[in-house]
């Protein structure tokens, strides 16, 4: 049982490993792809946003287990990324949606008088998925490189703008000792607005890790959506992952995870809010309405 | 809905309100949560020396102590304690779990009971342990109504209430203790000042098991000692309240084999209760994982079990995550303590409520981080040999 595990890891870290260090990218995609969102943003700047891929690849990340351990078989990398064009690409509608997400999160910063840039092709991928898999030492090595790339964009502070390459982020400084500001969109935005009443999904690492869970309430509740709590659902202490995290280890258990997620924040409310993009490609299935805060707010 | 989910469903209804009223009206008992991490932290940090204190103090009393280095040696000590054809009355204990207490036993013709109620239903099913606290947690009231039918001809079936099959087994399980020659329990703690071991429990049978019969034998693990006696009463109030179950309704103390000082106030043993007290120490990978910066926090766990609610993983796969006794987000360390497992901990999904509700505030996730990268390093050796 472990040596399957361990092979399906290992064929894991032997891709990504291979497209990061060529790419930057944690499997094979056209880079393009994930920067067409916008061509308005200077390119770089002390200030940027950083996307590490995270919305626009969503549906790719829950895929990894499929995708993966073919590529590995398939050999040489420079095959693979090459084959990897016409592999994996996100879904059209999904990449709609990550651009409209994307958008209004770079004009919710505008308009809290926060001046960014873009790396745009230039962005390298976080690593996050290297890190949460407990592949420490490559994430170390990969993350320098992921810090000498900001260096040599100029760039100082890097606003995220999902939970995962927050959370790497966060990590990578300290690994590494780095004093480049990280800093997170949902603490910058402001004089926002919606409505609807929802119940949120946290996500594990912008609650329990990152310490963001009031603050996404508050980015809410000011703009005027009214959020449904319930102890058991949506506590620090009892609210619970989606199950996203365990796709590339186990697809079916993280699916079932998922599953009894959705089930418990339905009980709630019909109305779901999600942070992460990761969680939307989890629990969607399960939900009819589910819907991310960048679209809810503006 | 599977039984699983119907049976994890009610015991989160049950368990998580209860627990919350329990920290609000006992407000002392997180600054104890807060105060145990420390003292263990100085036990774990300096584990040989305080083995030693305890080992010492233990003969003290006139108890009899061994070190076992693992499951084995513990066994074999066990075995020469207990000879054959006994009656041992068991209270559920995860470290004799971790031994195989019973096969071991039953192995020399001895008869082993468990009398704790969850434990006692997990042996008469042939069965798991699905919880560290409640190890009959699977079970769901309907089950145990037919199990109870089915194997000792009860008169209760699956429409009978709680209160029914309680009763039931209580009068089955009192018959028990008349024969018994040997009591084994484990430990929620030790105390290292004083070689008592404290028990908490509601039932009232590791009472009856630590005081009955003629001999108590005591097999706990090493990360169980803490300091002092203050100390290790402190563990078993946290522990007990953290599972849900304060004010407890038993906390028993036992240093030593019975005695009394009646007579001339010169202290002399036994008395009414034991004439033996054995208490095997278990090591089994505990003294390593102390000398490990990342892997000794878990050392810390009073196995109080809080952070299974609170995790996704267990909450869907039940006893299947894990090696019992060692199951969920603290399992997920401990199997690897223990067992040297570095598989289960890469099921941590890292949703984190585990370290918010832990008494002692045990970084879980961080533990598991760490062995998930021990799973990929020697995976990286086992898959260099294996083509
Ligand atoms: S890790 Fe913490 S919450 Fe879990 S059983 Fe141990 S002490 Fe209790």
């Amino acid at each position: 049982m472990a040596q399957k595990l361990q092979r399906q890891l290992s064929a894991i870290k032997k891709v990504m490993v291979g497209t990061l260090n060529k790419n930057y990218v944690p499997f094979p995609v056209d880079k393009s792809l994930c920067s067409r969102w916008t061509n308005d943003l200077s390119h770089g700047g002390e200030t940027i946003i950083y996307t590490s891929f995270m919305y626009q690849l969503a549906s790719l990340f829950k895929s990894y287990e499929k995708y993966l351990p073919t590529f590995s078989n398939m050999g040489g990398s420079s095959r693979m990324a090459s084959l990897g064009k016409l592999f994996i690409k996100p879904k059209k509608e999904d990449l709609e949606r990550s651009y409209a997400i994307l958008r209004n999160i770079s004009a919710m910063l505008k308009k809290a008088g926060i001046n960014h840039g873009y790396l745009y092709d230039d962005e390298p991928y976080s690593g996050g998925l290297l890190l949460e898999l407990g592949m420490i030492n490559e994430f170390k090595e990969y993350g320098g490189k992921v810090l000498q790339k900001f260096k040599d964009n100029g760039v100082r502070r890097v606003i995220t703008v999902d939970p995962h390459t927050t959370n790497a982020m966060e990590r990578m400084k300290k690994l590494l000792n780095s004093d480049i500001e990280v800093v997170n969109y949902l603490t910058l935005i402001k004089g926002l607005s919606g409505n609807g009443q929802f119940v949120i999904h946290d996500p594990c690492l912008y609650t329990r890790y990152l310490d963001l869970g009031e603050t996404m309430r508050d980015v809410l509740t000011n703009a005027g959506i009214k959020v449904k709590e319930d102890i058991m659902v949506t506590s620090k202490e009892y609210g619970t992952c989606c199950g996203g995290p365990l796709g590339p280890v186990d697809l079916e258990l993280s699916s079932k995870i998922a599953e009894d997620r959705a089930r418990k924040l339905l009980s709630v409310s019909d109305k779901v809010l999600v942070a992460c993009p990761l969680c939307y490609q989890n629990l969607s299935p399960y939900i009819k309405n589910i819907k991310d805060i960048a679209e809810v707010v503006s | 809905m599977s039984d699983w989910q119907i049976a994890i469903e009610r015991a989160l209804e049950n368990n998580i309100p209860k627990v919350e009223e329990i920290l609000n009206q006992y407000p002392y008992l997180k600054d104890y949560g807060v105060q145990l991490r420390q003292t263990k932290e100085e036990v774990v940090n300096n584990l040989e020396k305080y083995v030693k204190q305890t080992m010492e103090s233990v003969k003290r009393t006139g108890g009899k102590v061994y070190l076992a280095k693992d499951a084995e040696e513990a066994r074999e000590i066990l075995k020469d304690i207990v000879g054959s054809n006994k009656k041992i009355v068991m209270a559920k204990t995860n470290v004799g779990h971790e031994i195989n207490v019973t096969e071991t036993l039953e192995a020399k013709n001895n008869q082993v009971f468990e009398t704790d109620l969850g434990a006692y239903l997990i042996q008469l099913s042939h069965g798991e342990s699905s919880h560290i606290v409640f190890p009959s947690l699977h079970l769901t009231r309907e089950n145990i109504g037919e199990l109870l039918h089915d194997k000792l001809n009860m008169p209760v079936n699956r429409n009978s209430t709680i209160e029914e099959l309680v009763a039931q087994v209580r009068q089955f399980l009192r018959q028990r203790y008349m024969e018994a020659d040997i009591g084994i329990t484990g430990a929620n703690s030790i105390s290292a000042d004083s070689g008592s071991v404290a028990l908490v429990e509601n039932e009232g049978n590791i009472r009856i098991d630590t005081v009955f019969p003629p001999v108590h034998i005591v097999i706990t693990g090493i990360d169980k000692i803490v300091p002092t006696l203050d100390d290790a009463l402190k563990e078993v109030m946290v522990q007990s309240a953290y599972a849900g179950l304060y004010p407890p309704t038993y906390i028993n103390v036992s240093s030593g084999p019975s005695s009394t000082a009646d007579i001339e106030l010169k202290r002399v043993s036994p008395a009414t209760g034991p004439k033996e007290f054995h208490v095997i120490l278990l090591d089994n990978g505990r003294m390593e994982a102390s000398k490990d910066p990342d892997m000794k926090e878990a050392l810390l766990c009073i196995k109080c079990g809080r952070c299974y609610f609170s995790c996704p993983v267990y909450r869907v796969k039940g006893s299947s995550w894990g090696q019992p006794p060692y199951g969920g987000p603290t399992g997920a360390m401990w199997t690897a303590i223990v067992n040297k497992d570095y598989e289960t901990a890469n099921y941590c999904t890292h949703s984190g409520g585990c370290r918010e509700v832990c008494p002692v505030q045990i970084n879980i996730p961080k533990v598991l981080e760490h062995i998930k990268w021990l799973f990929i390093d020697e995976g990286q050796n086992n898959l260099s040999v294996t083509p």
